[in-house]
């Protein structure tokens, strides 16, 4: 039918050029529908972009591929914290008989045990450092040490006490001048009058542990840097973990071995938890100069960094003996080339930075000051007090060795991945207070040293109250020793965080959730349906989830980005289409006679309607191949510029390093094309059902 | 010869507001093949309406309309659209080509439409016609290039492509002046004398009147008369 296909290609050249006949129209249209698929081509790359990231940090970190928890908890699984903070997880009993389930289903690779959880610890502020070292002093003096390092030792401590109460006073002084004072805040004021008095140290010197002990627990707690600090972790196996997540490195320290108890720093926590204020403000100037690339003078956060770092030198100066401040004043002197004589102040002129100085000031505090100062407040191979509620609701406090700070490449400042540090299951179990054959143990010895015995529900209210002999015995009011008392902790803390334990029972015993490896992510699907089927054969009550309903609301930000862009885009299609309407609809009124005469000379009503279609088709499907053509260029440029800078610390983690390199994905080109065809063919319909809808007889019309 | 056209007690009414206009009143008439036929009468007086009922192109209220042996009111839209392609062709007074082709291609047009020919026939055609309306020349002009007459002629050629029976032009010389209507009324006679083809064309111009074989009038919707020419009188109804 050569003459068909000559008909169709009148039709579309008709269509063609009376595009071209009325330019500026076609330009219009075609410009919304460029703009609306140049949107979702960019869009879509960068929002896959942070789904690739995303993909990475939380597959990298500890999300794996898949996750199984309990199907019976209460809440859902959420890696990063859920809306209601952590979530109610039910435990699993026997982590090796899930592995074992686990890794019968062929593509699973490696299981990973995991507990999650928020616990406290107490980070010990400068106060708290000096009077442990200044007690080191005063024990070993009563146990005799008479020696000269020792007495300079303790007279050193004792002068930074005094130093850090002045300025713990003179802070005060001028915090009490703008609020009103309650009756707590009226004893505290009394305790620190009293060991500023000369009297007080006298004191020390003649009864030192219960003048030691004012000062520990009636100043220290005044004194509000450091204390309490909120820590989040994952328990794990630490051997297998950075064989299942090879983007973990250890940056300092070395890794816990193998069978023993101890905890890795996460190296953001380290610098955002850990380290001095003054330190990390600085950091982070400096960061957001090279990274973000702006300037003190104009962005408000850095200045406020500045004016903090100025009006917060106690910090540091808390942290500097008598003798280490005058180190400190000599070199900064020097190195600032500045005449002043003050610590006080020369740190200010240290700390007043602007944009022309500061990389100047940045290294001579990191070359003249911080060697004089204890940056982290934690260390490698310091032991951390961690508390957390255990499953049951009551605290408990675990003590345990930080081998090491490690770090996950790409994501070292992201806040989502980069804040967990990994502990050893065991500890985990128990701060999570799950009942192990250690603890049984111990409670067990616990009860035959304090005579307790089992009441029995039956005859509780006779063992309890009544009959018999007396439940409550007499009370003997007895003395303590310390020093016996000192030891006894030791050798508990000691026995506690040196306590080995073998791979078998690390496997066997409590988790929360687990992460689950594959040899081939694009087969996630089938292996989840093959973990339902494989779990529900062994009776073991698990839920398999993806690694991104696992991250929660983190996971869901992928999705409500896209729905954002889809929305926006929708919108503008909408718009796009009514305006196309609109147009072809004035067009097709004003061609009416046109399209009369066709139809008077034997065109058929389907071929006005579809040369009226042709029309915003091809509008639709030139402008927005270059739409789609322009966005793939955007694109291009932007990964040849090196992409999206992460400007903040979320966005580390969303582009799961500090550039975010948008991709196009051959979807979202599919997608924006026939979405563009949605919209042409929509708003085309209706202009061309009214060309349909024109009879010859208007062609024919003349005055008669 | 037999009646290409054939319309029996054909009435046409339209409402205008409240008012029932009576365009065309209970008229009869035949057209032969071959025929150069004028219908004439002063504006508004029906000519349009009864070329448009005779075209296909609307149907009448009462009466019949047979063209080509097919009565119009018993076909359907799609059967009307087919019958003006294959045995009908249109001159219009305002030329009504399709601006954004060439003159080639508006007048290959119908036999695009129409299927069948392939392309070096359908060429060979469109040449053809075009030659033989004086516009080889202007193959592929535009008709915004061409003047008013030129234009005419293409829309003579596109209504001659596809060797109707018949050819209805309404008013064609009512927007050329007088020696350029004359060129075109020369055109149509000879189209008509050398093909046989069927000419109605409506005019109240007398000049172009006289070129007819008959002048069928037509005064207030009703049939006034039909002048046969060359001395011969053919009665009306």
């Amino acid at each position: 039918m050569p003459s068909r296909l000559a008909a169709s290609g009148v039709l579309l050249e008709i269509a063609f050029r009376n595009l071209f006949a009325s330019r500026a129209k076609t330009l219009i249209i075609g410009g919304i529908i460029m703009f609306g698929t140049g949107l979702v081509v960019v869009g879509g790359a960068v929002i896959d972009g942070v789904d690739v990231g995303m993909r990475k940090s939380i597959q990298g970190s500890i999300g794996g591929h898949l996750q199984v928890y309990n199907a019976n908890s209460r809440d859902e699984l959420a890696l990063f914290g859920g809306a209601m903070g952590e979530s109610d997880l039910q435990p699993l009993e026997d982590f090796a008989e899930v592995k074992k389930v686990l890794l019968s289903v062929p593509n699973v690779r490696m299981v990973i045990p995991l507990g999650l959880k928020d616990a406290i610890i107490d980070a010990p502020n400068t106060l708290d450092r000096t009077l442990a070292k200044l007690r080191d002093d005063v024990r070993a003096v009563l146990a005799g040490d008479k020696s000269t390092e020792r007495a300079t030792s303790l007279a050193a401590h004792k002068a930074h006490v005094r130093h850090i109460i002045e300025l713990l006073a003179s802070s005060f002084a001028s915090a009490r001048s703008l609020a009103k004072e309650g009756r707590s805040e009226q004893s505290d004021r009394e305790a620190l009058a009293r060991v500023q008095t000369d009297a007080f140290w006298r004191e020390l010197d003649t009864a030192p542990l219960p003048a030691l002990e004012f000062l520990e627990n009636r100043i220290a707690p005044q004194s509000i840097d450091g204390g309490m600090t909120f820590i989040r972790y994952a328990g794990t196996d630490l051997d297998a973990f950075p064989r299942a997540f090879d983007r973990m490195h250890i940056i300092e320290g070395t890794a816990v071995p193998p069978g023993q108890r101890g905890i890795l720093l996460a190296k953001l926590y380290s610098e955002e938890m850990l380290k001095l204020r003054t330190a990390r403000r600085l950091d982070k100037i400096k960061e957001q100069i090279e990274i973000a690339h702006v300037t003190i003078a104009k962005d408000e956060q850095l200045q406020r960094f500045v004016k903090e770092n100025v009006s917060q030198t106690r910090d540091v100066m808390e942290q500097l003996n008598p003798m280490t401040a005058q180190q400190a004043t000599e070199r900064l002197a020097r190195a600032l080339r500045s005449s002043k004589t003050a610590l006080a102040d020369l740190l200010v002129e240290l700390f007043e930075t602007t944009d022309a100085n500061f990389l100047e000031h940045y290294a001579i505090f990191y070359r003249e000051l911080a060697p004089l100062l204890e940056l982290y407040r934690i260390k490698v191979g310091d032991t951390l007090t961690i508390k957390a509620f255990t499953s049951s609701g009551y605290m408990k406090s675990v003590n345990v060795k930080v081998y090491g700070i490690y770090s996950l490449a790409g994501l070292e400042k992201s806040m989502f991945a980069g804040m967990t540090s990994l502990m050893d299951l065991m500890t985990f179990r128990d701060l999570y207070g799950y009942m192990t054959a250690e603890r049984a143990a111990e409670i067990k010895r616990l009860k035959a040293g304090s005579g307790a015995r089992e009441v029995n529900r039956d005859n509780a209210e006779a063992e309890l109250f009544g009959g018999g002999e007396a439940v409550v015995g007499a009370t003997k009011a007895q003395g303590f020793d310390e020093n016996t008392l000192m030891q006894a902790k030791q050798s508990v803390g000691a026995g506690f965080t040196h306590a080995t334990f073998t791979q078998d029972e690390l496997e066997h015993g409590v988790v929360l959730n687990a992460a689950v490896l594959l040899h081939d992510e694009s087969q996630m699907d089938a292996t989840m349906g093959a973990i339902d089927s494989a779990t529900k054969a062994a009776g073991l009550p698990l839920k398999v989830v993806t690694w991104q309903v696992a991250s929660g609301l983190v996971g869901k930000f992928v999705t409500f980005a896209r729905v954002i862009l889809w929305v926006a885009v929708l919108i503008i299609f909408a718009v796009a289409l009514v305006i196309i309407n609109n147009a072809m609809v004035m067009a097709t009124l004003q061609r009416v006679g046109e399209i009369g005469t066709l139809r008077a000379i034997g065109a058929q009503r389907r071929f006005t309607f579809f040369m009226l279609l042709a029309e915003t088709v091809a509008v639709g499907l030139a402008f927005g191949g270059l739409g789609a053509g322009l966005g793939a260029g955007v694109v291009a440029l932007l990964r040849a510029t090196g992409g999206f800078a992460a400007r903040s610390d979320e966005m580390y983690f969303f582009f799961s390093g500090p550039a975010l390199m948008p991709a196009i994905g051959v979807t979202t080109l599919v997608i924006a094309l026939v979405l563009v065809l949605i919209v042409s063919i929509l708003s085309g319909v209706y202009p061309a059902m009214l060309a349909g809808r024109v009879t010859p007889i208007l062609a024919m019309q003349t005055e008669d | 010869m037999a009646a290409i056209v054939s319309v029996r007690n054909v009435s046409k009414d339209y409402t205008l507001g409240k008012t029932i206009v009576h365009a065309v009143r209970d008229v009869s008439l035949d057209i032969h093949g071959g025929e150069f036929v004028s219908i004439a009468g002063p504006s508004g007086s029906g000519k349009t309406t009864l070329l448009n009922l005779i075209g296909c192109v609307d149907t009448p209220s009462a009466g019949t309309v047979e063209v080509a042996g097919q009565d119009t009111s018993k076909l359907a839209e799609r059967a009307l659209t087919n019958l003006r392609l294959h045995h009908i062709g249109f001159i219009f007074q305002t030329f009504n080509l399709v601006a954004v082709l060439t003159v080639f291609q508006n007048v290959e047009f119908p036999l695009l439409l129409q299927g069948g020919l392939h392309r070096k026939a359908r060429q060979a055609k469109v040449n053809n016609l075009l030659a033989a309306v004086g516009l080889a020349d202007h193959a592929r002009h535009r008709p915004s290039e061409l003047s008013g007459g030129q234009r005419q002629r293409v829309a003579v050629a596109r209504a001659l492509v596809t060797s109707p029976a018949l050819v209805l032009a309404d008013e064609p010389t009512a927007n050329l002046d007088s020696q350029t209507g004359g060129t075109i009324i020369d055109l149509m006679k000879n189209m008509n004398q050398k093909n046989g083809t069927t000419f109605i064309f409506s005019t109240h111009d007398a000049r172009v009147m006289a070129h007819a074989s008959a002048v069928i009038h037509i005064d207030d919707g009703r049939l006034a008369g039909r002048e046969q020419q060359n001395g011969q009188q053919a009665g009306g109804n």
